[in-house]
């Protein structure tokens, strides 16, 4: 996994998987890499081939963090992978992230 | 990881032994599905098989207690051309497996796996067994997924499909037996039971039984029914499982908190609710079911019938190998305890029953005692005539009346109450009959034959605390004399066309059974011209009406001048004199046996 810092967003790429195995250090991480003048967060899905409901869990906790800080930041998912795509829409998770492709 | 690839052509399962890691479940995963891959499933297919069986893993590595760590999660991947079918087998205590899962609110960050496996997985089953649970999750496969690797003849292979299916038929029925088994085993045993008690009667030993199905159904290790009892404030171990601690828990008193301080069992008796315990609310220290496991997690259900409290059923399990009840296992419990309380209650009426046919059967043999000693005719005296009754009350009490010829001239007259009831009662008048008989020698000796008799009957009537009154008479119709004696009984009555006042003659004498040796005395009075004599037993004179008014010797005495006057024969005084007790107290049943015996000189002879 990959966290990059570009002024106002903080974008991180280069994840292979996100399940109960390695959810909760994906968490813990993308807390520690919050600075403090953030307008946005956004996680690269595109490498990620595998996503479980851990994950799921993760990713909904990345979101209440950005959304709790004082003016809220966005969260950005980008090119998720069909299957992934395709978990936030089984779980009606598509409503509630900002999904993009680019 | 340990892996096998059985070389079958058809129906191909894959096996793995999975650590007890979340590490380690990826990978395992991902063998999976390139073994699935391999079967030709499509890439859909695939991921949805992929998550189902990651978060079936994650659930069985997350929730299996730390001492089962070193268990290895198994999973195993069966297919065939139509059909797919993972396996994953928990070391966990297992839970309630959902109808139907439910999305949570978006922003909880839990509680999605069991959606997940639901919703890609066509149907999913959860088995819990004693030693793992298995979850097996099914699919159908889409046409496109056919994958016939080594196709034969064409017959041969739609027989080799045809077996294949009735094979994979017969598993899914199998499935199916086992599940319908778990649901249905509490109703079976219950029915099982239900006919047992039917044959055995013993609540007991049927409460055992079913009670010993619950822990096997529950998977539990000890139960402990209660049932109240001594009036309504005792709960006493009726049941346990074995083996108990010896001697049995002590009753617990339900109007004496003090007496049993934590004791859960009380407590739901008291409370009127089911209480559970387990680790975190374990039993107190002094709790009788700590005897059974100090460590136990478990509930007590009280058992009711409408509102009325009958006992109490507990139910635990050691802690050491298994967590606290389902709600399924609960709702078993409860189901026992409901079904128990039914019965506990319906043999209670049942044995109420017995007994009241008992005592029916009792009286009943009472009574045909009681009607067999009554002469069925009287001796021919010339110029007199006789007449009996005897009215039972519905507890059959001694009662007696007799009439003996002594000569031709002579006859000697009995009345007498046994105090007492039932069988024993009619017994000693039977007795006392047979007594009489036997002493033929003292008939004109009344007092004599009185002595006699309690000689003979005060050591069996003391023992049992009974004692009879009787009224001898020894009419000398050649003499023209009565000569009376007396145990404790009511006066005998007697008036004449020639002596109208109605004379009451009541000899000194106690009533056998309560002296060794009582003193009797004989009385002796003429009998005049149309003589009516009236022996009677206190059911007569004690009888009330409604106002709570006695009948009384008086009116006894007012009567009986009455048909002096009127020279009624003695069958119509019987008649007049039963109407009028029945028309003073028309109740039913009688609150004792009326019981009289009369005797009248024919107005041809006056």
């Amino acid at each position: 996994m990959k966290t990059q810092h570009d002024g106002e967003t903080l974008h991180i790429s280069d994840i292979l998987e996100l399940s109960a195995a390695n959810s909760r250090a994906f968490r813990d991480q993308v807390n520690a890499a919050l600075p403090a003048a953030l307008k946005t967060i956004e996680i690269d899905l595109s490498q990620t081939s595998f996503v479980d409901s851990c994950g799921l869990g993760a990713l909904i906790a990345v979101y209440k963090a950005a959304a709790g800080r004082d003016g809220g930041i966005i969260l950005r998912l980008l090119n998720p992978t069909p299957p992934v795509q395709q978990l936030f829409e089984l779980t009606r998770l598509h409503h509630l992230f900002e999904i993009a492709r680019r | 990881m340990t892996a096998s690839f059985p070389k079958t052509a058809r129906a191909v399962t894959f096996e793995l032994a999975l650590e007890c890691n979340l590490d380690a479940v990826r990978s395992a995963v991902v063998a999976v599905r390139q073994f699935l891959a391999e079967q030709g499933l499509p890439e859909d297919e695939l991921t949805a098989c992929e998550i189902a069986l990651v978060e079936a893993c994650n659930n069985a590595i997350q929730y299996a207690p730390v001492h089962r760590h070193g268990e290895p999660v198994e999973i195993k991947a069966i297919c065939n051309g139509a059909k797919l079918e993972l396996q994953v087998t928990d070391h966990t205590p297992g839970f309630d497996w959902p109808e139907a899962a439910a999305l949570p609110d978006p922003t909880c960050e839990r509680g999605r796996g069991l959606f997940l496996i639901q919703t890609l997985m066509q149907p999913v089953r959860y088995f819990r067994g004693g030693t793992g649970n298995t979850l097996v999750m099914r699919r159908g496969r889409t046409r496109q997924g056919y994958h016939h690797s080594t196709l034969g003849p064409e017959g041969l292979a739609q027989t080799t499909e045809t077996a294949e299916r009735l094979r994979d038929s017969e598993r899914v029925i199998t499935d199916m037996a086992k599940e319908l088994c778990v649901r249905s085993e509490s109703l079976s045993a219950i029915f099982r039971c239900s006919a047992e008690l039917g044959r055995s009667n013993d609540l007991k030993e049927f409460s055992e039984r079913l009670l010993n199905d619950l822990l096997h159904i529950t998977s539990s290790d000890w139960f402990v029914l209660r049932l109240v009892s001594g009036s309504d404030t005792c709960l006493e171990v009726f049941a346990a499982s074995e083996p108990f601690s010896v001697p049995l828990p002590p009753a617990l008193h339900l109007d004496t908190p003090a007496a049993n301080p934590g004791a859960v069992e009380w407590q739901a008796a008291s409370q009127r609710r089911e209480i559970r315990f387990d680790l975190e609310h374990p039993l107190a220290g002094a709790d009788p079911l700590t005897s059974l496991g100090r460590n136990s997690s478990g509930l007590v259900c009280p058992l009711f019938l409408h509102d009325r409290l009958i006992g109490t059923l507990a139910v635990g399990r050691d802690l050491s190998d298994a967590e606290r009840l389902s709600a399924r296992e609960a709702e078993v419990v409860r189901t026992f305890a409901g079904f128990l309380a039914i019965q506990c209650v319906n043999a209670q009426l049942q044995e109420d029953h017995v007994n009241g046919r008992l005592i029916a059967r009792e009286l009943e043999i009472a009574r045909n005692i009681q009607r067999a000693l009554l002469p069925k005719s009287f001796p021919c005296v010339r110029g007199f005539s006789l007449c009996g009754f005897l009215q039972s009350a519905r507890q059959v009490g001694g009662d007696l009346y007799d009439v003996l010829p002594v000569s031709d001239d002579a006859l000697l007259l009995i009345v007498a109450d046994v105090m007492g009831h039932g069988v024993p009662a009619a017994m000693f008048a039977a007795i006392l009959r047979s007594l009489v008989r036997v002493l033929p020698e003292w008939t004109h000796q009344p007092s004599a034959l009185l002595s006699k008799m309690n000689r003979m009957l005060y050591d069996d009537l003391s023992e049992v605390e009974m004692f009879i009154t009787a009224q001898l008479a020894f009419v000398d119709i050649r003499q023209r004399v009565l000569t009376a004696a007396s145990a404790g009984h009511c006066p005998l009555l007697l008036a004449s066309a020639s002596q109208p006042a109605v004379r009451t003659v009541s000899p000194e004498g106690m009533p056998l059974g309560i002296l060794r040796n009582p003193a009797f005395t004989d009385e002796t009075v003429p009998l005049g011209k149309g003589a009516r004599l009236l022996l009677y037993t206190d059911g007569l004179t004690e009888l009330r009406d409604g106002q709570g008014q006695c009948f009384g010797q008086q009116r006894l005495m007012r009567w009986l001048a009455s048909a002096v006057a009127r020279r009624l024969p003695a069958d119509a005084m019987k008649t007049e004199l039963a109407a009028s007790l029945e028309q003073f107290q028309p109740l039913d049943p009688l609150p004792d046996d009326q019981t009289f015996l009369i005797l009248a000189e024919d107005n041809s002879g006056s």
